[in-house]
């Protein structure tokens, strides 16, 4: 039986006077791939941001290895072992992507490039390149490097596939199955099929709640979510 | 020993032409002296500006803390002008520590503003509070009680002109140390978007309190030497007013960029001087040369020197890969 790594517990979270969490409870164990389903405005971002430290919670619990980290801030949450990656695939547009990896190593002390990079053989080509001047697939590959430097046990990914090209879809697939090897992965997916195909577990969230968990492989694959939705 | 020539190699190339043009221009040595006073104020505002983002309009406060600092030994206390330039970088340090995690909580305009208003109150203090120690709008008159040193007259202008190169060059060195140094790169992560460097782990807080600091310090360091060379220090060295002067700077030579302080500080206090010349209100000119680098030169001087070589390069490799093409192909048949 795997350790729960994360656990959220009745988790409320208010921008301002605007509700919009709703006792949200979700348990991620080591080693799985959790695909967090969702219209836009359902909340998923909120509750990736809330997890991260970015935003805080009006009440609630969220444990990291047994560790209360709800009230931590994001720099802090991220030096224990849990990644976020945002959905803008926002890089450094200014630096090279060697000065990209070089700020994730600084962070967690991990110099160890050869293992991130063997994920990504790509942008082993492109070390003196402007991150400005990536393309999408490429700043997405980056960012995932750069987050898998200190060999994070957990990585939250925010739609990583949203905008590209099916070909690049079909690697970072790949990745995502490599790095589950090394870390546990929750990833907020818009694509369905992809879902599908990566995930073990499903969670849909609709309007600030959590609606339905979906455990079977089978339900995964077929789709059984999508009525949630 | 190849990773020291990296960070020693630029700046020395500078210093000679400095120290060239000196020679070559023996009447103006005191505009070669000012670009290298001058030039680390502008470093110190391009860490600040260029680097993480954040417009002061207030930084003759800075360079005043450093000037008085001086001054006030020189005048009440001591003689020694290694003192003196020490108790100026211990102000800045000071300055730092204490108005950092304050100031850098606030952004974009409020920083901005909050500057000018600390050089405003600085102007005052100095001219009124302060009246007993810094003599108000008179100011320290210091210079013959400044004591040599066996290697180093600073009464002496040729003495001055060559300390402030050698300061200049270790100033140069530590600021191109930190533009290629991941430190250099996390100051421009944080002027990327500051969310993103926390979720890599950074705790931005003390990155900004660090390079406010560094800042203080070189703003100050700047500030002594000016104390030093001219013997005097008065209330117009902290004129609020005087804030735009290292902004333009800043913005001609290229924010950001390792060698765009020098440049901007050649280009501004050139243009200072030649058109001073000409006529009264040289800042005309230097207006008019702001308006065109912001709407076409982005890069600044340092940039746009930066593309032309570029370029330069691009065009020579494209000769080069024609060349060997047409010698292949001749080859063959």
């Amino acid at each position: 039986m795997n350790e729960v790594l994360l656990s959220v517990k009745d988790l409320n979270v208010s921008y301002k006077t605007l509700h919009v969490l709703f006792d949200v409870s979700i348990e991620i164990k080591e080693g799985e791939v959790v695909v967090v389903v969702g219209r836009n405005g359902a909340g998923k971002t909120t509750l990736f941001r809330t997890v991260a430290g970015f935003l805080k919670q009006t009440s609630g619990a969220i444990t990291f290895k047994g560790q209360d980290i709800g009230n931590l801030p994001a720099y802090e949450v991220a030096v224990r072992g849990l990644k976020y990656i945002q959905q803008d695939k926002h890089v450094f547009a200014d630096l090279s992507v060697r000065e990209n990896l070089e700020l994730g190593s600084y962070a967690t002390k991990d110099y160890e490039w050869d293992r991130v990079l063997d994920h990504f053989p790509k942008l082993k080509t492109l070390m003196d390149r402007k991150g400005g001047n990536l393309s999408g697939g490429e700043r997405q590959m980056l960012l995932m490097a750069q987050s898998l430097l200190g060999q994070p046990e957990l990585v939250l990914m925010d739609e990583p596939t949203e905008g590209l090209a099916p070909h690049v879809i079909d690697d970072l697939k790949q990745a995502f199955k490599k790095i589950s090897e090394q870390s546990t992965l929750v990833i907020i997916e818009q694509n369905l099929p992809l879902t599908a195909e990566v995930a073990d577990r499903v969670y849909a969230m609709k309007e600030g709640k959590v609606v339905a968990e979906i455990t079977e492989k089978k339900e995964i694959q077929d789709l059984a979510f999508e009525k949630y939705l | 020993m190849n990773q020291l020539s990296r960070y020693v190699r630029g700046p020395l190339l500078l210093i000679a032409l400095l120290v060239i043009m000196r020679y070559l221009f023996p009447n103006k040595m005191t505009f070669f002296w000012e670009v290298s006073t001058f030039g680390i104020y502008i470093i110190a505002n391009d860490i600040l500006y260029g680097y993480m983002g954040m417009v002061s309009f207030g930084q003759p406060f800075y360079l005043g803390i450093g000037a008085y600092a001086a001054a006030i030994y020189l005048a009440h206390i001591g003689q020694n002008i290694f003192i003196a330039i020490s108790l100026a970088i211990l102000a800045g340090l000071v300055t730092g520590l204490i108005l950092g995690p304050a100031y850098i909580r606030l952004r974009g305009d409020y920083y901005a503003l909050i500057n000018a208003a600390t050089c405003a109150m600085g102007l005052f203090m100095v001219e009124k509070v302060l009246y007993p120690i810094t003599n108000g709008d008179d100011g320290l008159w210091y210079r013959s009680s400044m004591q040599p040193t066996p290697f180093l007259n600073l009464k002496m202008p040729g003495d001055v002109f060559w300390f402030t190169m050698i300061i200049l060059g270790l100033v140069m060195i530590f600021y191109t140390w930190l533009d290629r140094s991941t430190l250099g790169a996390a100051f421009r992560g944080m002027k990327a978007s500051e969310n993103k460097m926390k979720f890599l782990g950074y705790d931005t807080f003390k990155l900004r309190w660090l390079g406010y600091t560094m800042m203080c310090v070189l703003a100050a360091l700047s500030g002594s030497l000016y104390a030093i060379n001219y013997g005097f220090v008065n209330p117009s060295i902290t004129e609020p007013a005087r804030s735009a002067e290292v902004l333009v700077a800043t913005l001609l030579g290229g924010p950001g960029s390792v060698y765009g302080p020098f440049f901007g500080t050649l280009a501004f206090l050139g243009i200072k001087d030649f058109v001073s010349s000409v006529m009264t209100r040289w800042e005309l000119a230097v207006g008019i040369l702001t308006i065109i680098v912001c709407f076409y030169f982005e890069g600044g001087v340092w940039g746009t020197i930066q593309k032309i070589g570029a370029k330069i390069r691009a065009r020579a490799t494209k000769a080069g890969n024609a060349v060997s093409a047409k010698t292949a192909g001749s080859s063959k048949s």
